[in-house]
């Protein structure tokens, strides 16, 4: 059997920077041990397959998100990338995707080369950083918030620049891993209000590339800051990712762009192989 | 500009196991950065990029291998991926290729189903077995051997090389080194797995250089030159391995999971240059 698969960089318009997934349309679905060989295959931190749905007038799609260990309840850049190849490679024509998930119904709407995904608000609460916090950050935060992430507000972009945490002592926080964030500076006449980074040690991910469910709480503390309820926002890992974001109500909108790295043909079963 | 792309299993007849690598043909070379950015963007153990080695009456192509992070001197499972690719699906006619890496000269040959490396040996010296190794492999050590870079545990069989589970803090900071498990196989000649938590690698699914010290070992024990090995990793991988004097000869098949192109400048989506 041969499928067709998408390597997609979502949340920037630069190959090889923004959160790479591999996307494989398929007919109908594949046998749960198959898909996940297929991601631990990909060695990407996600790959999403979708089919579409039969019989249901509310949704378009059924999409499911597999690392290279396990399937996952909720992936954004996955599913940004999902919506980009059905809108850039598939012909879908509509103003929206309805997807079917394991974690609900997720909505992908597309806003000229952007596409946008629909998040609830995660909002930040104060508390006091847990003890020799400042010493694993290498820098005192500014102010400490408790979502499901935790939430280190630094002083500057240089500063989540560089910050290097212990990564043992971020593993062993009691929550979905840490966001550090400050306001954005100026650069090349471009403003951008916020930057992040985002570290999940506990997931087995030191450093996300780009991250859209950090930003279910990283919106709402910046748009209560800074005024405003429309944010451009940037991931600054090592790789890169540009958000362009809006707090609507207990809502956020995500949305940002995706490039096409890779497009294939994958051989489920065996391609050539070295004949006699 | 677009580029093939291969993904291939090495040191395997079925997809989803053995080692894979990427595999990109190039008509030249492109700058070391273009080429360390599409091998991190591939995230596999290795991208194996090679190039016709033109005005070289001794090689047919220029070979280099490099993982998500460096360039690498010397990458088994990218040659035996990259010499499929070449006899499979580019075209390549004759039984042998010569490869020129940065490490010198690597043949790979087309032996029946089997496509075969030519690798120096590596001597091996007696070593004294490292305070608490035992428990850092949850498992007993009864010879212990080093060579520059790895170290070769001897296990009594095979279901205790299954059950190893390495320490990585304890591989890394006291050994310091690729740390090779291996034991008579119940259905091969030997039994081996791999772990470089050193250099990142907890476990290599399978290993051409660990071969290298591994293939003599049972070649001088159990007195014979010819040794099918088995890497026992979670994928698994199958060797038929030679000793030739001072070089070892690795064989192996490989086989297809993916055929692709690759957009280096992006496709859609990108920016305008």
């Amino acid at each position: 059997m041969e499928l067709t698969i998408y390597q997609v960089d979502a949340f920037t318009d630069r190959v090889f920077a923004g959160n790479p997934a591999a996307v494989m349309p398929l007919s109908e679905w594949l046998p749960d041990d198959v898909l996940q060989a297929i991601a631990l295959e990909n060695n990407l931190s996600e790959t999403a397959f979708f089919v579409p749905t039969q019989d249901d007038p509310n949704h378009d799609f059924h999409l499911r998100w597999f690392t290279p260990a396990i399937e996952v309840d909720l992936c954004g850049h996955a599913t940004l990338a999902s919506a980009a190849v059905l809108y850039r490679e598939l012909g879908w024509a509509h103003d929206e995707i309805r997807f079917k998930a394991l974690a609900g119904d997720l909505i992908v709407r597309r806003r000229k080369d952007l596409f946008e995904l629909d998040f609830p608000v995660r909002a930040p609460v104060a508390e006091e950083p847990p003890a020799g916090f400042a010493e694993a950050l290498g820098t005192k935060p500014v102010e400490f918030y408790k979502a499901k992430k935790f939430m280190a507000v630094l002083e500057s972009e240089a500063a989540v620049k560089s910050v290097q945490p212990d990564m043992d002592f971020i593993a062993g926080m009691t929550g979905d891993g840490l966001i550090v964030t400050a306001r954005g500076s100026a650069e090349e006449g471009e403003s951008v209000d916020c930057v992040s980074r985002y570290f999940a040690p506990h997931a087995g991910i030191p450093e996300d590339p780009v991250t859209g469910s950090a930003h279910c709480t990283i919106i709402p503390y910046w748009a209560e800051k800074l005024g405003r309820k429309e944010l451009y926002v940037r991931q600054i890992s090592a790789r890169g990712g540009d958000l362009y974001c809006t707090l609507v109500d207990d809502r956020v909108l995500i949305a940002g762009q995706a490039v096409l790295y890779m497009k294939g043909i994958v051989h489920v079963g065996n391609g050539w192989s070295v004949p006699d | 500009m677009d580029l093939t792309i291969y993904h291939v299993d090495a040191f395997t007849d079925r997809v989803f196991t053995g080692n894979p690598a990427a595999v990109v043909p190039l008509a030249e070379w492109l700058p070391n950065d273009q080429l360390q950015a599409i091998a991190r963007e591939n995230n596999l153990g290795a991208t194996g990029f090679f190039v016709p080695a033109a005005d070289d009456a001794d090689h047919d192509f220029h070979i280099r291998w490099f993982t998500p992070s460096v360039e690498i001197e010397l990458c088994g499972h990218a040659t035996l991926a990259s010499t499929a690719v070449l006899m499979q699906a580019r075209g390549w006619d004759r039984d042998e290729i010569r490869f020129r890496a940065k490490a010198g000269s690597l043949i790979a040959r087309k032996r029946g189903a089997l496509l075969e490396l030519n690798f120096p040996a590596k001597g091996r010296s007696a070593g004294t077995t490292p305070e608490g190794l035992d428990e850092a492999l949850a498992a007993t050590v009864i010879d212990y051997y080093e060579t520059p870079g790895f170290k070769l545990a001897v296990l009594e069989n095979e279901a205790a090389v299954r059950g190893a589970r390495p320490d990585p803090e304890f591989l890394t900071n006291t050994v310091n080194a690729g740390v090779i498990v291996t034991a008579p196989g119940d259905d091969a000649d030997c039994v081996s797995r791999f772990f470089a938590p050193y250099i990142g690698i907890l476990e290599d699914p399978v290993t051409g250089s660990a071969h290298c010290m591994l293939v003599p070992y049972w070649a001088d024990r159990l007195g014979k030159t010819e040794i099918h090995a088995r890497q026992i990793s979670a994928r698994g991988g199958s060797l038929h391995c030679r000793v030739d004097g001072d070089r070892v000869l690795l064989a192996g098949q490989a086989v297809l999971y993916m055929t692709g192109i690759v957009r280096v400048e992006g496709g859609w989506g990108a920016r305008a240059a």
